[in-house]
């Protein structure tokens, strides 16, 4: 009896050994998080919210209180309600110029990689050139004239500085794996280049893409954060997690409540992006010698 | 050597512009392989083998390199053409089984779908055809439980057995020529001669020509019926395995020959090594090249560069201006 719960001992032993490779519980808190966060923007306007533009002459600057759960701001709206709607900017934000970066970047940077030679020299030099322009000043420059600013236009405007950096990131990841015998190898079995770019470059880059989306999507949210605390972001009284902080700038002895709460949202949702993203990494970073 | 002619190396030259100048990695180098023979090019590291497999795959790198000369696959010729060209001798007409299993598998494909492609993209193959297929060619190559490995990444399988299947890969498109640039270099010495056993085992069964590349003349000696023996970019000696084994003419292949260990030898005995160094490939002298590193060497060999003469048995030739008399040692 002993000995057969000795073995049953080892095998969970050997089996926790291999756990190595698991994500871990704070991994899937973060997860966890992240859909909460989505899903509650989505579904935002069924949810049993107040009005965000709703004003309460009643609740100035309440602190919280079962009728206002995160209490209400200087104009009596209701904070909770504004945090949840103003996520919708950030992941919009976020997600939108995420999709640009990725969607003209990624492809680039693996064609460049793959083909090399002028393609890749001349394009190589001109997302350098893009990528001299300090990022912040040139989105700050180019949405206070751009005007009526709307999500849409910030979206772009941060989309397209990001493909530079998508661009570079996927060149050199494409890069470590394209020189490898395993491309000839499919090359000479008669593979076409767009096969080989599908079939066997872009299993290959696409976890670190992955996390590298993730973290760019994080970046993405800060940085609207920082345009909405210029007053650069969607204007008011449009919610958004820059703004309602930009609007507690004044009154923060006041009301500190609303500096807080969409504070700590942000805060919260980008640690679990930023976790996820570098967990994944190492997690995807298979090498010979941890096998 | 075979009646039917299924390629025909002719003068071919490969140079490589290099920022010290100009560097000819293949100088001039012809000969013919039959249907079904098996050709060995033997060489130092350095000599110009594998940029030669590479220059009749038609694989060159897209800058600064220029390939002269002719090579005819089955009467199509391979230098100048173009990649769609290329494409359509890939994997059908000539395969190519590559130095080291460890990158020439896709790491994060299963195994077997990177022997799926060329059966399905090339050969038209359904998805259940192309799987019963790969299992097949993955039983062939020697893999036990073939259906399970078919679902394996390659991290899960040992060096020997990824060799196998980097063989039943390139094996898929059923090939005429085969192309093994130095297939057991990363491998165990023991399971060395079970991949060099399997390569001449399906060479022979699937009617294959095959060129075996490699540095270690054990490894020819049984396996292939003809030589190449290459130095610095050229040809030196060629002939039958027999011939090139028992009655080589040139010092260089005399060299190469004592420089592998023989179990006759008594034990203790020190291994013979060539003298000096390959030559710098950007600045051959003017003469023999392995001249600077040949005990028989004379004023002449530095002077002028010997070329391909006949020795007497039917297509054995040799470049030396002092060829060793014959007999001289015995076969290995």
């Amino acid at each position: 009896m002993s000995s057969s719960l000795e073995l049953s001992e080892l095998v969970e032993e050997a089996t926790e050994t291999a756990d190595g490779r698991r994500l871990g519980v704070l991994f899937w808190v973060c997860v966890g998080w992240l859909a909460l966060n989505l899903l509650a923007a989505i579904l935002a306007n069924v949810l049993p919210l107040e009005n965000p533009l709703t004003q309460n002459y009643n609740a100035i600057n309440a602190g919280p209180s079962l009728h206002h759960l995160f209490g209400t701001d200087d104009l009596g709206r209701d904070i909770f309600s504004r945090v949840v709607f103003g996520s919708r900017v950030s992941i919009e934000a976020g997600l939108g110029s995420m999709v640009i970066g990725f969607g003209v970047g990624a492809p680039l940077g693996m064609l460049a990689a793959y083909r090399r030679g002028r393609f890749d020299q001349v394009l190589t030099v001109l997302m350098y050139v893009v990528l001299a322009f300090p990022a912040i000043i040139a989105t700050i420059a180019i949405l206070s004239f751009w005007t009526p600013r709307t999500l849409l236009k910030i979206i772009v405007v941060i989309g397209v500085a990001a493909i530079p950096l998508v661009y570079r990131v996927i060149r050199t990841a494409t890069l470590a794996v394209a020189t490898q015998d395993f491309v000839v190898a499919a090359k000479v079995q008669g593979a076409s280049d767009t096969r080989i770019l599908v079939r066997e470059l872009l299993p290959n880059v696409a976890p670190i893409a992955v996390s590298f989306l993730l973290i760019g999507v994080a970046t993405v949210v800060t940085l609207e954060g920082s345009l909405a605390f210029l007053g650069l972001s969607v204007a008011p009284p449009t919610p958004s997690w820059g703004n309602m902080i930009n609007e507690s700038r004044t009154i923060l002895q006041l009301n500190p409540w609303l500096a807080l709460f969409p504070s700590a949202a942000m805060c919260l949702f980008l640690l679990s992006l930023n976790f996820i993203g570098d967990r994944l990494r190492t997690h995807f970073d298979v090498s010979e010698g941890k096998l | 050597m075979s009646d039917e002619t299924l390629l025909r190396v002719r003068e071919v030259t490969t140079t490589f512009d290099t920022p010290q100048g100009r560097l000819t990695a293949v100088d001039a180098v012809s000969f013919d392989l039959g249907a079904h023979e098996s050709l060995g090019v033997v060489g130092e590291s350095g000599s110009g083998k594998t940029v030669l497999s590479r220059t009749i795959m038609g694989l060159q790198p897209r800058r600064g390199v220029s390939v002269t000369g002719s090579v005819l696959l089955n009467g199509i010729e391979v230098v100048g053409a173009t990649e769609e060209a290329k494409r359509e001798l890939w994997g059908r007409q000539v395969a190519m089984v590559f130095q080291d299993p460890m990158t020439s598998l896709n790491p994060v494909v299963k195994v077997g779908k990177q022997i799926d492609e060329v059966l399905r993209v090339r050969l038209g193959m359904d998805r259940a055809a192309a799987r019963a297929r790969a299992i097949e060619l993955l039983e062939m190559v020697g893999i036990p439980a073939a259906a399970t490995r078919y679902d394996a990444y390659p991290h899960s399988l040992s060096g020997g057995m990824r060799q196998r299947v980097v063989i039943a890969i390139a094996l898929a498109g059923s090939p005429q020529l085969l192309l093994a640039d130095e297939p057991t270099t990363g491998l165990d010495v023991t399971i060395q001669a079970q991949i060099l056993n399997l390569l001449d085992e399906v060479q022979g069964r699937l009617g294959m020509s095959m060129i075996l590349v490699t540095h270690d003349l054990g490894v020819v000696a049984t396996r292939t019926s003809r030589l190449v023996v290459m130095y610095a970019g050229r040809v030196v000696e060629t002939g039958t395995t027999r011939d090139v084994f028992a009655r080589h003419r040139m010092p260089y292949t005399r060299a190469l020959l004592e420089s592998s260990p023989k179990v006759s030898n008594p034990s203790h005995t020190r291994l013979a090594a060539i003298p000096g160094r390959p030559p710098n490939l950007l600045d051959l002298p003017a003469g023999c090249a392995f001249a600077p590193r040949c005990a028989y060497a004379t004023d002449r060999c530095r002077n002028e560069r010997p070329v391909l003469e006949p020795a007497g048995e039917p297509g054995h030739l040799f470049a030396c201006f002092n060829p060793l008399s014959e007999p001289v040692g015995s076969p290995t």
